[in-house]
């Protein structure tokens, strides 16, 4: 057999960093995630094959062991997001790549992950459901990623749109899990997972990097530690560093005791990571904007779809004239409705294209509902809208 | 209590408040379990200089897990039910100085978690398991468990068990773990020793404690040790059942590549550029 395509860019690591030389290579959306997750530290994969994310897994099965990291792969996707819990307490930054039926596998993981502050990323490069569906495009999960998991856990899931944003967003994603102590989610699509586009990679020490506030350099002792405690991020101390954490999943003290549990030790516990993820992590940039100023209708769209729906925008410009103001969510969780509603203020129609039967138009209807006239959802499953698609909606809806 | 020996290793107090003591019932087998492996995480730590710190525990969800919760003076994981082995694989990918002990029991091991626990011997990562095996589910009320023997009635099977039960022993063997031992809990010197050799061995030790559960079994603590006793026989590594009695010993004690071991080699291959692909 030979060595795959995107093996080729692999050909160009520096054996010095063993990470890619900083300028342009040609990679695959699921190589690009490899190579973003290096760039931000991490050093743990776990995963199981499952079209259409198996290349992400191929790729770091010959790259971790080259920078001295590891690679495992589990016996089903439980096991790998358990793997991801396990190895960011032992101290180093981890990652999986699934697709859907695996990230529903998940979900019980991500749940405990929430409840404990532990920082990963999980990739889910989405692929058409209910059930097997099929292994084409879609979107199907980005309700799933909020409200997959059981209990009122918050998540920060984000949405790249180009080979290129897999590389820069699973940098990003890997930054906030360790800035906010929590799980982050990347929904990709097969779309991108699969396409191939040149991606240009920064010197290095261009890169941001965030890595996890330590007890140990704000002088807290171990015996005053509180694992989930003395801020609204706690710092976090690692197994193995004398701190004798005790990883808890129950609703818990700040200390991780469970014995004094009452509702309002219950509520307190799950306020504090709702007031966590969805009012401070809020605050992180989220939206992408063009032709708001005088516009009459508006495009909200997010992932690989935002691509074509830009191009769709910029054509009923040129073509007829038509005001439509573009909103690209590069976050799709938290919801950005403070952010929608500072910027949109009074338009006739909002179009959502989006690769399922209308997912986000539900939070961005609750946002905006007050500042339209109509909300009209754009569906396609298993393959991404062409602009054409999109426009022929457009021009029939505004007939 | 004040003074027992062990309470050095507990978290009887902790910055907001006590907590102990554990949620278990009186005559419980899990506390003999804990107390047995302190006394043998307390050698090691003064006979093999390994750090107090090196040590972690993990677990799932029952009973048996909740030993470990939060009443430990070491860093420990309370995780999900059946994903400790998993749990425990992803921190010596992480750190593979850590000394793994992991606490189990019969249900969270051999139903949700088999899996995990099949390939965490085949893989051999470096954890000694302690099954506390009691035949049934104690947290949630009596029900059946893969090794409550055939006819029991459980809160499940109000009929009896129809079901044949699980040999952990003879599983851990056969999916490749190096170190695998039974016991009971009214054999604590036996537990101790065993509990050493698994945090020696480089790879999977497997350590099923037979453990009493008198309220679901409806019977006195002392009645079931000394039935532990009087129903059980030492064998060697033949291990045939003589005179319907179950079999306890060490039943196998053999050397095998450990996985961090056998990856780290891997991480110099790919260091030197061999890919190895199928060409």
């Amino acid at each position: 057999m030979k060595k795959e395509k995107g093996a080729k860019g692999m050909n160009k690591v520096s054996r010095d960093s063993c990470l890619l030389k900083p300028g342009r290579h040609y990679l695959q959306g699921n190589e690009a995630i490899i190579e973003g997750a290096l760039v931000a530290g991490c050093r743990v994969y776990a995963g199981y094959p499952i079209t259409p994310a198996t290349e992400a897994m191929e790729a770091a099965s010959r790259r971790f062991p080259e920078v001295g990291g590891r690679f495992i792969q589990m016996e089903d996707e439980i096991g790998s997001a358990c793997v991801l819990i396990g190895a960011s307490w032992g101290g180093v930054k981890a990652l999986t790549v699934t697709s859907s039926p695996g990230f529903s596998l998940m979900q019980e993981a991500i749940s405990i992950a929430i409840i404990s502050e532990t920082p990963m990323v999980i990739i889910d490069i989405q692929r058409p459901g209910p059930g097997q569906g099929y292994i084409t495009a879609s979107q199907e999960d980005v309700m799933q990623a909020r409200w997959g998991h059981h209990g009122q856990g918050p998540i920060i899931a984000l949405a790249p749109s180009s080979v290129q944003e897999m590389f820069e967003v699973t940098i990003e994603a890997f930054n906030l899990s360790e800035r906010w102590r929590t799980p982050v989610l990347v929904m990709a699509e097969e779309t991108v997972a699969h396409m191939r586009e040149s991606v240009v990679i920064p010197p290095l020490e261009e890169i941001e990097i965030i890595n996890r506030k330590k007890p140990q350099e704000l002088g807290i002792p171990p015996d005053n530690y509180l694992p989930w405690g003395h801020d609204i991020v706690a710092p976090m101390a690692n197994w193995g560093e004398g701190y004798n954490v005790n990883f808890v999943g129950l609703v818990h003290l700040e200390d991780g005791n469970v014995t004094r549990y009452s509702p309002q030790m219950n509520y307190h516990c799950v306020e504090r990571l709702h007031k966590k993820i969805e009012i401070d992590a809020n605050s992180i940039s989220c939206l992408d904007t063009k032709f708001l100023e005088d516009c009459n209708h508006l495009m909200i769209c997010y992932g690989v779809v935002s691509r074509t729906a830009m191009e769709a925008v910029a054509e009923a410009h040129e073509e007829r004239g038509l005001k439509i103001g573009y909103i690209r969510l590069r976050r799709l969780w938290p919801f950005p409705e403070e952010q929608l509603r500072n910027i949109v203020c009074e338009v006739d129609t909002i179009f959502v294209p989006e690769m399922n039967l209308g997912m986000m138009k539900h939070p961005i209807t609750e946002a905006l509902r007050d500042r339209c006239k109509k909300i009209v959802s754009i569906p396609s499953i298993g393959i991404l809208h062409s602009p054409d698609y999109i426009l022929s909606k457009v021009y029939e809806e505004l007939r | 209590m004040k003074n027992h020996p062990m309470l050095k290793y507990l978290k009887a107090e902790g910055p907001m408040g006590p907590r102990l003591p554990t949620i278990l019932c009186p005559g419980c087998g899990g506390g003999q379990v804990l107390n047995y492996t302190l006394h043998a995480v307390d050698r090691l730590i003064s006979k093999d200089n390994i750090r107090k710190e090196d040590f972690l525990f993990i677990s799932g969800i029952g009973c048996s897990s909740r030993i470990t919760s939060h009443y430990l003076n070491f860093d420990s994981a309370w995780t999900i039910h059946g994903r400790a082995l998993a749990v425990a694989t992803g921190a010596l990918l992480a750190n593979p100085a850590f000394r793994v002990i992991v606490f189990t029991g019969d249900g969270d091991l051999a139903a949700i978690g088999g899996n995990h626990f099949i390939h965490a011997c085949r893989r051999n990562i470096n954890v000694t398991i302690l099954c506390m095996n009691n035949g049934l589910y104690g947290m949630t009320g009596g029900q059946l468990a893969p090794t409550t023997e055939k006819g029991v009635v459980t809160t499940t099977t109000p009929y009896g068990n129809p079901e044949e039960s699980f040999d952990l022993c003879k599983l851990a063997e056969t999916a490749g773990a190096p170190y695998v031992a039974r016991w009971t809990t009214a054999h604590p010197r036996q537990v101790v020793r065993s509990v050493m050799k698994g945090v020696r061995k480089r790879g999977t030790a497997f350590i099923e404690v037979l453990s009493q559960c008198p309220v679901h079994k409806k019977m006195s603590p002392v009645a079931m040790l000394k039935m532990f006793k009087d129903n059980t026989i030492l064998i060697g590594k033949e291990r045939e059942s003589k005179e319907g009695k179950i079999p306890i010993g060490e039943f196998l004690d053999i050397d095998r590549p450990e996985w961090n071991d056998s990856y780290q080699k891997i991480v110099s291959q790919a260091r030197e550029g061999d890919y190895r692909t199928h060409e």
